[in-house]
């Protein structure tokens, strides 16, 4: 990472650290951010063509309202990274937190380590790719997009999934709310594959698809305990 | 939202210290109060007493009548009492008194209904100091930072429950357990059932706030002989709502979180014993500026118990 143009976060005002990084992304460097310190709110709203690269842990809602950005994580991040993405590429080499790619419509959230609750909670499209395990409520209220994750998946896997789609190689510790598996088509499989070669990942796994089994789209008060299963 | 911290010291012992740094990182969280719970060198005689006064004129006569009806419960002061000299309409005091003759609930009745002067803790170790604003003002405002100790607690609050004043403000004491304290991030549902429960069987309570509810549940479980263990694991299914609480007692810091995984919690575990909780991550890495192993408990349901070692408890 030589290269980089060098911006340091550390205490300085957060304000200026993101009018740096656009700055420096403006003037056509690639650019990385020393001393992150588990800050919120670094790198949100990057345009694209930007390379940033986050040289430690960053805090909540990093890369949130990405518009076609590189971003890399050099360790850990916090909640809701991601969040309301157009597009892009985020990669997280560590652990993600909860809400992670919540609310995102395009683009590409990849975690090396495990995720917290709500992966991908109300997305609309775009891709997670989790090579852990992905949390409680992972997928919950999704409307589209795929959820991939290598290590399986905690409690309520695809809660109220609306017409997201959760993947799950390894085991499943308890389906949500009308969730159900079902047998995915071998040109689906190719998809995931494919997305999966993106980021470097290769191998035969073998997947649980995972989408709403549909009786919550036509809700009717008498069926209020199928919502009550918490 | 409300910001929660505990911290269990290095051989430093500088609790008050590095919990007024974790708050004012959390100020964003809620400063309409801010308070802390720090666990001192714990006495072996003799119980230190912080207080709130509601009208600043009349300080001496409040005290005075403290020290009466604390000789008449049983026990002397053994202690000049202290009280700040802000420029503010409350006040807070400092006492300590002598082990009591009488059974200690006996004491505390006698002390604990008095006019304008309310109790905030009482312990061999435990001192809560709470205020309005932000840690920084706090902390000056009451010489926090110089407090040392073995652990501590402590909370930025933003209230949602309850009236904005010092005594309202976190942490609880678990009246009447000594040495027993929380910090409550979120929102409890059903306290006011369990209230009435625990006020039926005798306990009483000094605020409207939900989190006070939490502080003798759980010592109210212990006192039945169930463990901090078993209390802390029944409390994720007795307690409704959403929270994520951290409970000290004179030798123990603990945390539990609710089913629903909504309020944060990270950790660090230093190699000396130390360890340091904060609601933020970038809270704790005002302590830590270099690159840490955090622990992030985000899941539903989750608790942890980690002794404070090294503190000799008296009976």
């Amino acid at each position: 990472m030589s290269d980089r143009f060098e911006i340091e976060a550390a205490d300085r005002p957060l304000r200026q650290v993101n009018s740096d990084i656009r700055a420096a992304v403006a003037d056509g460097h690639k650019v990385v951010v020393r001393r992150p310190l588990s800050r919120h709110n670094l790198g949100v709203g990057l345009p694209a063509g930007a390379d940033v690269v986050f040289d430690g842990s960053v805090g909540y809602y990093c890369g949130g309202l990405n518009d076609g950005a590189t971003i890399g994580i050099t360790r850990n991040a916090g909640w809701g990274i991601g969040e309301a993405m157009a597009t892009g590429h985020i990669t997280v080499d560590g652990y993600c937190g909860m809400s992670l790619g919540a609310s995102m419509r395009g683009g590409l959230v990849h975690v090396r380590g495990d995720s917290g609750p709500r992966c991908g909670v109300a997305m609309k499209g775009g891709d997670i790719v989790v090579e852990g395990t992905v949390g409680y409520l992972t997928g919950f209220m999704s409307h589209a997009g795929r959820i991939v994750s290598l290590g399986g998946a905690d409690d309520a896997c695809g809660d109220s999934l609306w017409g997201g789609e959760v993947w799950v190689a390894g085991p499943i510790a308890s389906l949500g709310v009308d969730a159900e598996v079902v047998e995915p088509r071998q040109d689906e499989v190719t998809g995931i594959t494919e997305l999966l070669a993106r980021v470097g990942v290769d191998g035969s796994f073998d997947w649980k698809k995972i989408v709403s089994a549909q009786r919550l789209w036509h809700f009717e008060s008498r069926d209020a305990t199928a919502w009550l299963m918490i | 939202m409300c910001g929660i911290a505990g911290r269990i010291a290095g051989p430093d012992g500088q609790v008050g210290a590095d919990l007024v740094e974790l708050m004012q990182a959390q100020r964003h969280r809620g400063s309409d109060s801010t308070g802390f719970g720090i666990y001192g060198p714990p006495r072996q005689r003799g119980y230190v007493v912080r207080m709130v006064g509601g009208d600043r004129s009349v300080v001496e006569s409040s005290v005075e009548r403290f020290a009466v009806a604390s000789r008449a419960g049983g026990a002397d002061l053994i202690e000049d009492p202290t009280w700040d000299d802000l420029n503010q309409p409350h006040v807070s005091v400092r006492a300590v008194v002598d082990d009591p003759a009488r059974p200690f609930a006996d004491w505390l009745s006698a002390v604990d209904h008095l006019p304008g002067l309310e109790i905030q803790s009482v312990g061999r170790s435990l001192e809560i100091i709470k205020d309005l604003g932000n840690a920084y003002s706090v902390a000056e405002a009451h010489g926090v930072r110089e407090l040392a100790g073995t652990h501590g607690l402590a909370n930025a609050r933003m209230a949602t429950e309850s009236l904005v004043s010092p005594t309202a403000s976190h942490p609880f004491w678990a009246r009447p357990f000594p040495d027993v304290a929380i910090v409550h991030n979120g929102q409890l549902t059903n306290y006011y059932l369990l209230k009435e429960r625990l006020i039926r069987a005798g306990y009483d309570f000094k605020t409207e706030n939900d989190s006070e509810l939490i502080a003798v549940w759980v010592a109210d479980q212990m006192a039945q002989g169930m463990t901090l263990e078993g209390a802390l694991e029944l409390s994720k299914s007795a307690l409704d709502g959403v929270f994520t609480y951290i409970l000290a007692t004179a030798d123990q810091l603990v945390f539990a979180k609710d089913r629903w995984a909504i309020k944060p919690l990270a950790v660090v575990e230093e190699s000396d014993g130390g360890l340091a909780l904060a609601t933020e991550e970038q809270a704790l890495r005002r302590l830590f500026v270099d690159e840490v192993e955090v622990l992030n408990y985000d899941g539903p349901r989750q608790s942890r118990l980690w002794p404070v070692a090294g503190v000799a408890v008296p009976a």
